[in-house]
């Protein structure tokens, strides 16, 4: 199906204009033609809209959107067997307001099977394949991260100016990171869940991936408002007292790298695990020295319940995972797969086992078992229970370490803990984004047992801990030298930027400065 | 509103019996709970349950009932939201119940909650075997009220839920329609030797008449003492930790937590306390003399109001505001019934005109035009009305040889004026006396 679709692309375009945004557009498909083969990014383009306005605030860019947000003229599959077919009646509110403004949505790209992945191997439409590695000689089949790994590619490729993906546990920034792009996963609540398709519904954010930091902004300006289809969409007037605290205390009209003299920025200590990789340590340093000359303050802090964070959001994403995924049963959604003739008629359970045992993944049937488990009433407190104790514990850690509150705090009870002075307060929070870069394919443990099955969950220490607290935390590509000593290619690695809720605007432009300066110091 | 499980209904609970004893000579010993389902306006089917667990003799009449490999066909997103656990609308109240003219009861109201109804409309074609699935009503509200065992025998269930019905409507909750699927009963039955703990209990959902409900209640008990020795018993073992079933409750985080300002409160309470006029029409009712100079029986009076005129009200999407009939009036219309002028079947007719086409006249009057003065009448009117019905009843039989249909066609001729008691005792005798 996907190559038909890129095949319409390869046949003369009857669109070709001397239009300069019109021709973006198809440049744009002229590239995913070329490269989409082998990088697998995409799984629907579009046809180009020949009425799209020209005069837009979006007008002239082409955003490609991960395949579980809702689309009414492409298909959602989700990367699933079980919604190949399925094609949403609506748009998503996040792709209405794209269009609304003027933007091109060119296709729809593949991630992990529902976003329960971290390296988009686990796709019914394949692995993507990260365009770094395409691109060198000799080629190299390397990750592309995930979940949502086909808009990472498909920016870093040049198939399209931005693309949006879904952000759960790290699936923004993950592949940010190892693609060597931008990647924002804004607070939580800010961008409308309404046409996202839920993993787990307390976590779930819909990102934005560009190969820069002004194209990221402009992209999380206009899809950011407040939405009455989603019940957890932040009110505007919570919005605006984060921003109106956030503009009190910096002034975003100054200039861009003058935001950085002044800043408290907190390295959390808990962040660099065992498993990091040394140069990566290394690329932070340089990026904290750089900060530094800019007159920021390095402030080392402590977030204890950091290493409890990851089984917690284990625990409660696959909890809501398992209810989520409930309506796949092959009678409303999902593809059903007749039962055997031998099937014992009697026991519904064996009817619906059949479709789903078919139509899911391992991954996704691997964290449908944990959730069900997870909630069960023998494993509720241990399990489930414990989990959002857990997950208080890590928004308690970020509350107490950042200068302004959490205003978008659910807890009625809410105790500003800023009374602790172990550390004065921070204004971001900085920190690798993964702890190796792009793995080989060859070495993702999509089959395989043990060990390297669960190393793929260890990286997600340095991405859940935001997510838990639905704070906002933006990946940037660190300056990397192009060879490394031996004279191997060195390969992109991100630094996340991490707020307090609410305070993207400031994230955007800490990371707008950072940009900045690694570049003059080139 | 996002709420935890009520792990407390699935487990154990200890048996609460204040009251003495009392010998039932159908059966020893009763313990009955109602748990009563309340629609704001539509229909739901019951998913929790692991299909053919717990039959009773009402599932199977049940329309819409599907195949069992596709019991679950109409829940779509595989979950209901409920608020049974965490924070349920209110607890601990108590709703007292009249048994006899003289003593009453209390039945204690463990809570109630809201609950979102998820499933859809199903209904199975057996000719082409297929399933059609109706998602109008998928998700609407629905409260449940919870009692605690406090209940002992069908009467008292009946009782229970028609009190509950009269609240319900007066307060303006629900229109409390059964046939209509806007209230229904989920009953919980368990029996016992006299002395013993209560037996397992056995739970018989979705009634959907106050008659059904009670039949239920003594039909399903002693089938159930039979299958205490058989497999059945499995099969009726609910409340056992094996059989227990699991729901996996989980704080939806969809839904966020309601935090009520004072202020906000306040003008909440306000709202409750809102009368809509009712219990003032119906002290007007009570407190005004009847035609023939007689004290109002209040139940009469509060059986009308209540399942009558609020009955026809939300029948016809009207509130209690609406009522055209001033107590005068519905108070003449009772008391024409009660002193048998008119029966009941055309007091309800009448009722029905008046509220469709309101009007300040006498309601006797409108009553004698509309040809409703009853057959048998012994009031002041009814002087040649013996006759009638008997001329009535002879030309029924006569035109027709079976006795089932005579009757049924003697009503027809008569549109609902012949008293029902008079009229089977007079053909009973015409049929004896003078064979056809």
């Amino acid at each position: 199906m996907r190559t038909n679709v890129i095949k319409k692309w390869l046949s003369p375009s009857p669109f070709r204009t001397h239009i300069s945004w019109y021709s973006t557009h198809v440049h744009h498909r002229e590239v995913i033609s070329a490269k989409n083969p082998a990088v697998n990014a995409f799984v629907h383009v579009s046809e180009l809209s020949p009425s799209t306005a020209n005069n837009l605030p979006l007008s002239g860019l082409s955003v490609a959107v991960k395949d579980n947000i809702a689309t009414s003229r492409l298909p959602t599959t989700c990367s699933s067997a079980m919604l190949q077919n399925f094609t949403s009646p609506f748009d998503a509110t996040v792709v209405k307001l794209l269009e609304q403004n003027g933007a091109d949505i060119i296709g729809k790209t593949n991630c992990d099977e529902f976003g329960m992945g971290s390296l988009n191997i686990h796709s019914v439409h394949g692995p993507v394949k990260n365009p770094i590695g395409l691109s060198q000689a000799p080629a190299e089949e390397r990750s592309a991260g995930g979940s949502s790994g086909g808009s990472a590619a498909a920016v870093a490729a040049g198939m399209c100016h931005a693309a949006l993906g879904t952000d759960t546990g790290g699936s923004v920034r993950l592949p940010a990171s190892y693609c060597g792009i931008v990647g924002l996963k804004p607070s939580y609540g800010l961008i409308s869940r309404w046409g996202v398709v839920s993993y787990a519904d307390s976590l779930d954010c819909v990102g934005i991936l560009a190969s820069d930091v002004d194209t990221t902004r402009r992209i999380f300006e206009h899809v950011t408002s407040y939405d009455s289809r989603d019940p957890t969409s932040a009110l505007q007037e919570i919005r605006d007292k984060a921003r109106r605290h956030t503009e009190e205390f910096f002034p975003f009209s100054q200039p861009p790298d003058r935001i950085i003299n002044g800043l408290r920025i907190g390295i959390p200590q808990e962040y660099f695990p065992s498993e990091m990789s040394p140069a990566i340590i290394e690329h932070l340093r340089t990026l904290i020295a750089l900060l530094k000359t800019q007159g920021a303050t390095i402030v080392p802090v402590s977030l204890p319940s950091t290493s409890y964070a990851l089984s917690s959001y284990y625990v409660l994403a696959s909890a809501e995972a398992s209810s989520n995924l409930a309506r796949y049963d092959g009678v409303q959604y999902g593809s059903y797969v007749p039962p055997d003739p031998d099937t014992d008629l009697t026991k519904t359970s064996k009817v619906y086992a059949r479709t789903r045992s078919l139509n899911f993944g391992e991954e996704v049937q691997k964290r449908i078992l944990l959730g069900t488990y997870a909630l069960s009433a023998d494993a509720f407190d241990n399990y489930f229970l414990q989990a959002r104790r857990v997950r208080q514990l890590v928004k308690n850690d970020f509350n107490r370490v950042f200068s302004m509150p959490n205003y978008f705090s659910d807890s009625i009870n809410y105790v500003d803990e800023n009374t602790s002075d172990d550390h004065p307060p921070v204004d971001v929070l900085l920190h690798p984004s993964a702890i190796r870069t792009a793995p080989l394919l060859t070495e993702s443990p999509s089959a395989s047992e043990g060990d390297t099955s669960l190393s793929s969950y260890v990286q997600d220490v340095l991405t859940v801990p935001a997510s838990l607290g639905g704070l906002p935390a933006l990946s940037i590509p660190m300056k990397v030298p192009q060879k490394d000593n031996d004279g191997k290619v060195q390969w992109p690695v991100g630094a996340s930027i991490v707020g307090q809720w609410g305070t993207d605007d400031l994230i955007l432009s800490v990371a707008r400065a950072i940009e900045t300066l690694q570049t003059q110091c080139q | 509103m996002s709420l935890f499980a009520s792990r407390v209904s699935l487990g154990r609970r200890s048996f609460y019996d204040l009251r003495t004893y009392q010998e039932d000579p159908r059966w020893p010993g009763w313990q009955v709970i109602s748990r009563q389902k309340l629609f704001s306006e539509s229909l739901t089917s019951n998913l929790d349950d692991s299909p053919n667990t717990h039959v009773s003799p009402f599932d199977a009449a049940y329309p819409g009932t599907l195949p069992v490999t596709l019991f679950l066909l109409d829940l779509p997103s595989g979950y209901q939201i409920t608020n049974n656990t965490v924070s349920p609308v209110a607890t601990n109240g108590e709703l007292e119940i009249p048994v006899s003219d003289s003593s009453s009861i209390i039945v204690r109201i463990k809570q109630i909650q809201l609950e979102q109804v998820h499933t859809a409309k199903s209904t199975f074609d057996p000719r082409t075997s297929k399933s059609y699935i109706d998602l109008n009503r998928a998700g609407t509200g629905l409260m449940e009220i919870v009692s605690e065992p406090d209940i002992r025998s069908p009467e008292e269930a009946g009782t229970y839920v028609r009190t509950l019905q009269s609240i319900l409507r007066a307060v303006g909750s629900s229109d409390g329609n059964m046939e209509q699927g806007s209230l229904r009963c989920d009953v919980n039955v368990s029996l016992n030797r006299k002395g013993d703990p209560p037996g397992t209990r056995c739970e018989i959902k979705n009634l959907n008449s106050v008659r059904f409900m009670m039949a239920a209640i003594s039909l399903a008990v002693p089938q159930e003492t039979r299958g205490f020795d058989e497999n059945t018993f499995e099969t009726f073992r609910l409340r056992s930790k094996e059989d227990a079933p699991d729901y996996r409750y989980m704080p939806d985080p969809n839904l966020g937590v309601l935090v009520l300002s004072e202020e906000k409160q306040q003008s909440l309470d306000v709202l409750l306390n809102v009368d809509n006029g009712v219990v003032h029409y119906f002290e007007q009712l009570c407190q005004a003399p009847s035609r023939n100079g007689q004290k109002r029986d209040p139940a009469v009076l509060l059986n009308w109001l209540t399942h009558e005129l609020l009955g026809q009200l939300s029948a016809r999407q009207e509130t209690f505001s609406a009522n055209p009939l001033s107590a005068e009036q519905f108070g003449e219309l009772i008391d024409l019934v009660q002193e048998r002028t008119i029966t009941g079947t055309s007091g309800k007719l009448l009722l029905r005109y008046m509220l469709t086409s309101p009007s300040s006249r006498s309601l006797e009057k409108f009553a004698t035009e509309l040809e409703l003065i009853a057959l048998d009448s012994t009031s002041s009117l009814g002087s040649s009305a013996s006759t009638e019905l008997e001329g009535l009843c002879k030309a029924a039989i006569a035109a027709l040889p079976s006795e089932v249909t005579a009757f049924r066609a003697g009503n027809k001729n008569s549109r609902g004026r012949a008293d029902a008691a008079a009229t089977r005792s007079l053909v009973e005798k015409l049929v004896l006396s003078k064979p056809v």
